[in-house]
């Protein structure tokens, strides 16, 4: 209980802080806006020019990039401050932590607002609902609830991966630039079938670096593609679960690499 | 024991890449590194008893920090116990964090984006402190440092006098048995540095909080240290009053005495040398290991001569340092 007063607090406080700086909150959000115009493009262009792709029509490509943009959204609000941990490695922040009677992992994600996730979540928002109004799927509410799962599932496995970064980055502070390397194959692999791919690729990007489960399979499940994706229907349907494990994953290495820290500067 | 420091035998080793000189050499390093272990800290044991204060010093790179983030639950040691408030805290950091407070003078806890007081409010149920207990101490502290003047600004605003102050404050709202203090007047001018370390021997004096102190400041030593740790290249040299360091290491202090009879015939005393005369004026130095302090070797002149007059040249702390650091840096 305490804790969630303590982080309801911080957040409210680093919020307000942020807003105190109008023209700096305004650019942030507008930042976290931009950042995803080419997934409006692809989008746009998606529904201009082409009936569909790799065997799906347009509005059922449309909920890949909606599911994986609101995924990210949440991620960045929610668990998004391991992204780019080095500097906070770098500034000492991280002893810091260590000698607070608190999660070290909880005072990293309490250490500012991320303004720019607001834009993020506005572009979210809007795509998935104009992916929800153009499909022709039945939306019951079992298909809104594994919807909502997998949202949940994309934004935990984003957040798997980019934990175990900050993982290395605590050993190696220069690992923190695979963090852009992961979030620019993120954005760019993301949005449509990876069927498209050649099948290697395909592979790398569903059972090396699992991106297929944020959003393209549980999308695949949820418009009747889940048996054309090459991966067994039971696993492609299970997403969801897979975001769930690989986060406790990533807090079980967080953990290990937390006792192995090392520190700057000696 | 309740806020005391035990450390027995406490060794740190980081494994680091070498690079070899030049372009072909580190282009070598990358396809075949060579692993070396850097003793940062070897084989050190000291205690430090509750309330005490003591100074650990050494120059840079000695293992001070290392020893302190070993203490805190930041590092793990290689081998060795430690124990801080009965607590070991790297095996429970948490319950450690709990018992000690700690400023690093180069960094702050506080939350750069928000006024210092919020910061002191969110440690406040971080560290689950009483909401009347907080505001008592918080009025406290803020007689000591005059933080009101200054806690509704941002922490990112403050001047580092005011920032260091503040996070005083913030290592110490919980009420912490041990408190460790990592170069904390670094950069400060004088009238806040004396402000804060009257806070800190209040804190010593008055609340028994146990202090463990790392600076390079010599004046800070000896307004606020009774003993001193040395530790250089890793390894303890010296564990001791400031009397026993300036004994063993600062050798330089002459008595100037005018004899009141020029003819009397002048000699060395135990441990005090006969440097120069000239006339009735005689020059003493101390002689060996076992030479008295200064105001031993006075008394010891006053009494076997009838003087007229005298004058002390003293090594100050920082000439003593120096000379301790060097000894200490030829023997290792």
């Amino acid at each position: 209980m305490n804790a969630l007063r303590i982080t309801w607090r911080v957040t409210r406080l680093n919020f307000r802080a942020q807003l105190e700086y109008r023209a700096e909150f305004l650019l942030n959000v507008a930042i976290g806006a931009i950042w995803q115009v080419s997934v409006i493009v692809f989008a746009t262009v998606l529904l201009a020019r082409f009936t569909g792709m790799g065997g799906w029509d347009s509005s059922e490509v449309l909920l890949i990039p909606a599911t994986r943009m609101l995924a990210h959204g949440l991620f960045v609000l929610l668990l998004g401050r391991v992204h780019f941990i080095g500097r906070q490695i770098q500034e000492g922040r991280i002893d810091i932590y260590l000698m607070r009677p608190m999660p070290v992992h909880r005072q990293v994600q309490l250490s500012y607002f991320p303004t720019n996730a607001l834009g993020d979540l506005t572009v979210a928002a809007g795509l998935m609902v104009g992916a929800l109004s153009r499909s022709e799927l039945d939306w019951s509410a079992g298909r809104i609830s594994y919807l909502v799962a997998a949202v949940v599932g994309g934004m935990l496995l984003e957040a798997a991966l980019f934990t175990a970064l900050a993982c290395a980055s605590l050993r190696f502070p220069a690992a923190d630039y695979w963090s852009r390397w992961l979030e620019e194959l993120l954005g760019t692999f993301g949005s449509y079938p990876l069927n498209v791919l050649p099948r290697a690729v395909g592979g790398f990007l569903t059972y090396a670096l699992p991106l297929a489960f944020v959003a393209y399979l549980p999308a695949a499940v949820l418009t009747g593609h889940g048996h054309d994706t090459g991966v067994p229907y039971w696993l492609a349907a299970s997403a969801p679960l897979v975001g769930v494990l690989a986060y406790l994953g990533s807090r079980l290495l967080w953990r290990w690499s937390l006792r192995h820290y090392t520190g700057v500067n000696g | 024991m309740s806020g005391s420091i035990e450390v027995h035998g406490l060794s740190r080793v980081f494994h680091t890449t070498v690079r070899r000189p030049g372009v072909a050499g580190a282009l070598r390093s990358l396809v075949n590194p060579e692993r070396v272990a850097k003793h940062a800290v070897s084989d050190i044991t000291f205690d430090v008893a509750p309330g005490e204060l003591l100074a650990l010093l050494g120059p840079n790179g000695a293992g001070k920090s290392t020893t302190i983030k070993v203490l805190t639950g930041i590092l793990t040691p290689t081998s060795g116990e430690v124990r801080v408030a009965g607590v070991v805290p790297y095996q429970e950091r948490e319950r450690n964090a709990r018992n000690i407070g700690a400023v690093f003078g180069q960094r702050t806890q506080l939350w750069w984006d928000l006024p210092a007081r919020e910061s002191f409010a969110i440690l406040r149920d971080i560290y689950e402190v009483p909401k009347a207990e907080h505001a008592a101490r918080l009025k406290e502290f803020d007689e000591l440092l005059d933080l009101s003047s200054f806690w509704d600004t941002r922490v990112r605003h403050l001047s580092l006098g005011q920032r260091v102050r503040s996070d005083l404050a913030a290592a110490l709202l919980h009420d912490p048995q041990v408190v460790f203090l990592d170069e904390p007047t670094i950069g400060m001018d004088v009238v806040v540095k004396e402000q804060v370390r009257e806070f800190l021997r209040h804190q010593v004096e008055q609340r028994g909080r146990t202090v463990l102190l790392t600076t390079h400041d010599m004046t800070e030593v000896e307004r606020l240290a009774e003993r001193v740790v040395l530790i250089n290249h890793g390894r303890l040299v010296l564990d001791g009053s400031l009397d026993e360091i300036r004994r063993r290491f600062g050798s330089t202090w002459q008595v100037r005495a005018t004899l009141a009879d020029a003819h009397t015939d002048a000699v060395a005393l135990p441990g005090i040398a006969l440097l120069r005369r000239d006339g009735p004026q005689v020059v003493f130095g101390p002689d060996g290991p076992e030479a008295p302090t200064v105001n031993s070797a006075l008394k010891a002149i006053i009494e076997r001569y009838e003087v007229t007059g005298v004058a002390i040249d003293e090594a100050d702390l920082e000439d003593v340092m120096r000379n301790a650091y060097a000894q200490a840096g030829a023997a290792a």
